[in-house]
């Protein structure tokens, strides 16, 4: 704490010299992009998602979100809620209040973590889902008559609905049957394609954003040190960066996968772990042409700890490429957990878009909507990303210099 | 520079052993790992004869002994002098020339070596033709988004590189398989393998039974071609239009009876109009070259198909077109994903080049514009894109792993996902090895090149 207010006191001395409040570098090119057509669409598909992913069990639910029997008002949607369900939830509601307030970036994202990491812990120990569901019971009470009226979700299929009490679960091309609507169709079990893709959404926003994390942090703590101390710490490092970029990520990625076994949060930390030589070679650089400006002897002069001069002072002026490659980043780690997953060593039980596209290949006859709707969702949600980081480039690069490997 | 390539042959080495360790290390310390239990599992045998199995594969590889250990047998193994080993696995002296042994795959049982030298050329293959494509489309687009900086072309370019670059490379697989391939829908290219079975005794060149044939081929090939050539170089855009989005609609309509048969439906107006549409678009497209090549190439295609129709005897593939005939969708697959960064990169080098003193002199001095683009800024924007080019190999290396396992092509990406499926110890190191060789060989063969193309670098 005292070091943000430190902070906070020093740039409230060097900010009144100018009439205009001085924006910070990350700030300005975080404006410029913005003001882009292409940035702005991406995010807003982006955000689509994000809100999708946040209200699935809203969305899309067999569990009626509210229902009245013999006048007794429930909802069961509530009771099955997943602690994944709630603290999602939770974090986004207490998240858009954290936002309105008047503080700085810095707290809000703060106090989001802290949230997200408060409501998370509790969901996982004091929420405990009923394991079975019987999706069948409210259609066929529906039919029968015992309830006065019920309020079902725009999909009302849950992804692993498998709508057994139909009797013919199996491929059902969309908008096809009579009884029953499924915007995208069916998939070889029954099951909806549109509930599977709005959960599947959830896991990828959340790949992209940390494995993108996990590698940022290490490629700038490992960058940062090496372009600060260049000399025998910089070329260790750099023959360290070589070797991860020599074995081939993917290769690398089926390996750990096809050895530790399928988990998200594997997968997660797994792309995480092989993706930061990018970040740490663009730290680098950054920080050795930094470490030679005045500001950061001045700040090695009075004697900061290397902690404060790496990443309060030095890290703030060499954001900018870093901000593009975690846009692109995100875009990739979201393709690696599409392509592990394809080639069949992904999440087996939850949907996952190149999941879902596995089993596009492996039915026996194509269904071209379940290779169109979850690969068009890869497709736009990378474009979104990309888009975004083109912008992004674009601001912190008028004249688009070409960033070459060092040989 | 002998001093400089052998420093760098040599710098390669501990590149190379600490990629094999970060793996030999990741199988290590999976749980379950790599033991003589983990590759018998799921064999039906008896207790005396899964121990009988556990001992020889024990034996034969030595896993039962401590993971560093089995390390440096393994580096003991690739490297061409070491130990030699007796029958009961205990050393007993030092070669200088024992050769170097990938070892032995524990699902195929047979020498990694052969297996690598029978799948790498296939990738090797699949690299070697994209290469070309991806670079020619790729300058072609980026010399002109440079040239036209800021307009239309420069934007939608840009864009639409951008959308290529995103679309994931399973989607187009599946896709062009389902569509294009199947049973269900067209079936123009194969599905699977780089020839067909039945290619293997066939003649290497095509051949026709009958001259008449030939002669009709070649000559209304040749005048479809040159019909559609002519039309784009001399029509006006809009005889252009209309010619051209007739071919289209027809084509459509044609393409749409090959699938609905019975009657009239909604996929023959559909694919018409589509079809008719794009023709259209190409048509009234103001870039001649690009133009004349599509409308020409589309010329040339109908000319073929409208002999093919008329052939009176019976024809044979040949071994070469065979190839050429599967290799078209997974180099279509391979290459499309490398136009968007490689277009960008001509487009930044030859727009700083097109702003340079030098070329605003030559222009001073009177040198025509194309002149100036081609013989000035092209050559000295071509040295980033040779760099690049190394860089561009892994990320291929990686793109074959999926399309080989979409088209079922038996390469080096195919051997590496069943490599670590069936947790072949041997095979995983081996293909680890081979890609980071050949990754760092890129890169080395790149800064030579740049070399030999810019006579300011020396790397004495």
């Amino acid at each position: 704490m005292t070091d943000g207010q430190t902070l906070g006191l020093r740039d409230s001395e060097i900010a009144p010299a100018s009439t205009t409040p001085a924006r910070s570098y990350a700030a300005q090119v975080l404006r410029d992009a913005a003001s882009s057509w292409g940035a702005r669409l991406g995010l807003m598909w982006i955000a689509m998602l994000a809100f999708v992913a946040v209200f699935a069990p809203l969305l899309a639910n067999s569990h009626p979100l509210l229902l009245s029997e013999h006048g007794d008002i429930s909802s069961p949607m509530l009771a099955y809620l997943t602690p994944a369900d709630v603290t999602l939830l939770v974090t986004f509601c207490i998240g858009l209040l954290v936002m309105l307030a008047p503080t700085r970036a810095r707290r809000r994202l703060l106090a989001i973590m802290l949230t997200l990491a408060i409501v998370g812990g509790l969901s996982v120990v004091y929420i405990t889902p009923s394991p079975l569901a019987i999706y069948s019971d409210y259609r066929i009470k529906q039919q029968t008559g015992a309830y006065d009226w019920v309020l079902r979700a725009p999909v009302p299929y849950s992804p692993k609905d498998y709508l057994r009490d139909y009797g013919d679960a199996g491929f059902e091309a969309p908008l096809e049957a009579a009884r029953r609507t499924h915007w995208m169709g069916t998939e070889e079990n029954g099951a909806d394609v549109l509930s599977r893709m709005i959960y599947a959404s959830r896991i990828a926003l959340g790949i992209g954003l940390i494995a993108t994390g996990i590698a940022m942090f290490i490629g700038i703590v490992l960058g940062g040190l090496m372009g600060y101390f260049s000399g025998r710490v910089d070329m260790i490092g750099m023959r360290l960066v070589e070797i991860f970029e020599a074995v081939p990520t993917l290769f690398l990625l089926l390996t750990l996968v096809a050895f530790f076994g399928r988990s998200l949060y594997l997968m997660m930390v797994i792309i995480g772990l092989t993706g930061w030589p990018g970040y740490a070679r663009y730290v680098r650089a950054e920080f050795l042409k930094l470490r030679q400006q005045e500001f950061v002897q001045a700040a090695i002069a009075c004697g900061l700890p290397l902690r404060s001069i790496l990443f309060r002072h030095m890290l703030p002026n060499g954001v900018g490429p870093i901000l593009v490659n975690a846009s692109f980043g995100v875009a990739a780690a979201i393709l690696a957990e599409a392509v592990l997953s394809f080639l069949g060593l992904g999440l087996v039980d939850d949907p996952s878009w190149g999941q879902m596209l596995n089993q596009a290949v492996q039915s026996s006859t194509f269904n071209w909507w379940m290779a169109v709707f979850p690969g068009g969702a890869i497709f736009l949600t990378v474009f979104a990303y990309n888009l975004i980081g083109e912008a992004l480039r674009d601001a912190i690069d008028p004249h688009l210099k070409k960033d070459q490997p060092e040989s | 520079m002998q001093t400089y390539i052998l420093r760098r042959l040599v710098l390669m080495v501990p590149t190379l052993f600490g990629i094999t360790v970060i793996v030999f290390a990741v199988m290590a310390a999976a749980p379950g790992g790599i033991s003589a239990q983990s590759l018998i599992q799921g064999q039906n045998l008896e207790p005396g004869a899964k121990k009988a199995m556990e001992d020889y594969y024990n034996r034969l590889y030595g896993l039962d002994q401590p993971v560093p250990v089995q390390y440096l047998r393994w580096l003991n193994n690739i490297s061409p002098a070491g130990f030699t080993f007796d029958a009961n696995n205990e050393i007993n002296g030092f070669s200088l020339n024992k050769g170097s042994d990938l070892g032995t795959s524990f699902y195929y049982n047979r020498p990694v070596l052969d297996l690598v030298a029978e799948r790498l050329p296939i990738t090797l293959l699949l690299n070697v033709l994209s290469l070309p494509i991806i670079y020619v489309i790729a300058i072609t687009i980026g010399v002109r988004a440079a040239t036209e900086r800021g307009k239309r072309f420069d934007t939608t370019s840009g864009v639409a590189l951008l959308g290529f670059w995103s679309v994931p490379t399973m989607l187009t697989g599946v896709l062009m398989i389902a569509f294009l391939a199947s049973d269900q829908y067209w079936r123009w290219f194969p599905t699977a393998g780089i020839n067909a079975r039945a290619a293997l005794e066939m003649p290497f060149m095509p051949h026709w039974s009958a001259t008449s044939d030939v002669l009709m081929l070649v000559s209304l090939s040749i005048a479809g071609a040159v019909l559609m050539g002519t039309l784009s170089r001399k029509g006006g855009k809009a005889t252009r239009a209309v010619a051209f989005g007739a071919l289209g609609a027809v084509l459509g309509v044609l393409m749409a009876g090959d699938v609905a048969r019975d009657g009239l439906s909604l996929l023959h107006v559909l694919l018409g109009a589509g079809l008719g549409g794009l023709f259209i678009l190409i048509g009234r497209a103001d870039y001649e070259l690009p133009r004349t090549a599509v409308m020409g190439l589309v010329g040339f295609g109908v000319g073929v198909g409208f002999a093919a129709s008329f052939a009176q005897g019976t024809f044979v593939r040949g071994f070469l077109l065979d190839s050429l005939w599967h290799l078209v969708l997974p180099v279509i697959c391979l290459s499309y994903t490398s136009f968007a960064f490689l277009s960008k990169l001509t487009r930044a080098a030859v727009l700083e080049n097109l702003l340079a003193d030098y070329a605003r002199t030559a222009r001073a001095k009177g040198v025509s514009e194309s002149d100036v683009l081609w013989r000035h800024v092209f050559r000295n924007s071509l040295l980033p894109l040779i760099t690049v080019s190394a860089t561009l190999l892994p990320g291929l290396l990686a793109g074959s792993v999926i399309v080989e396992t979409i088209f079922s092509i038996e390469g080096m990406g195919q051997l590496a996902v069943e490599a670590v499926k069936l947790r072949d110890r041997e095979l995983v190191l081996s293909v680890t090895l081979v890609s980071g060789l050949l990754t760092l060989i890129g890169y080395l063969i790149a800064d030579l090149c740049y070399a030999v193309a810019d006579p300011r670098i020396s790397y004495d």
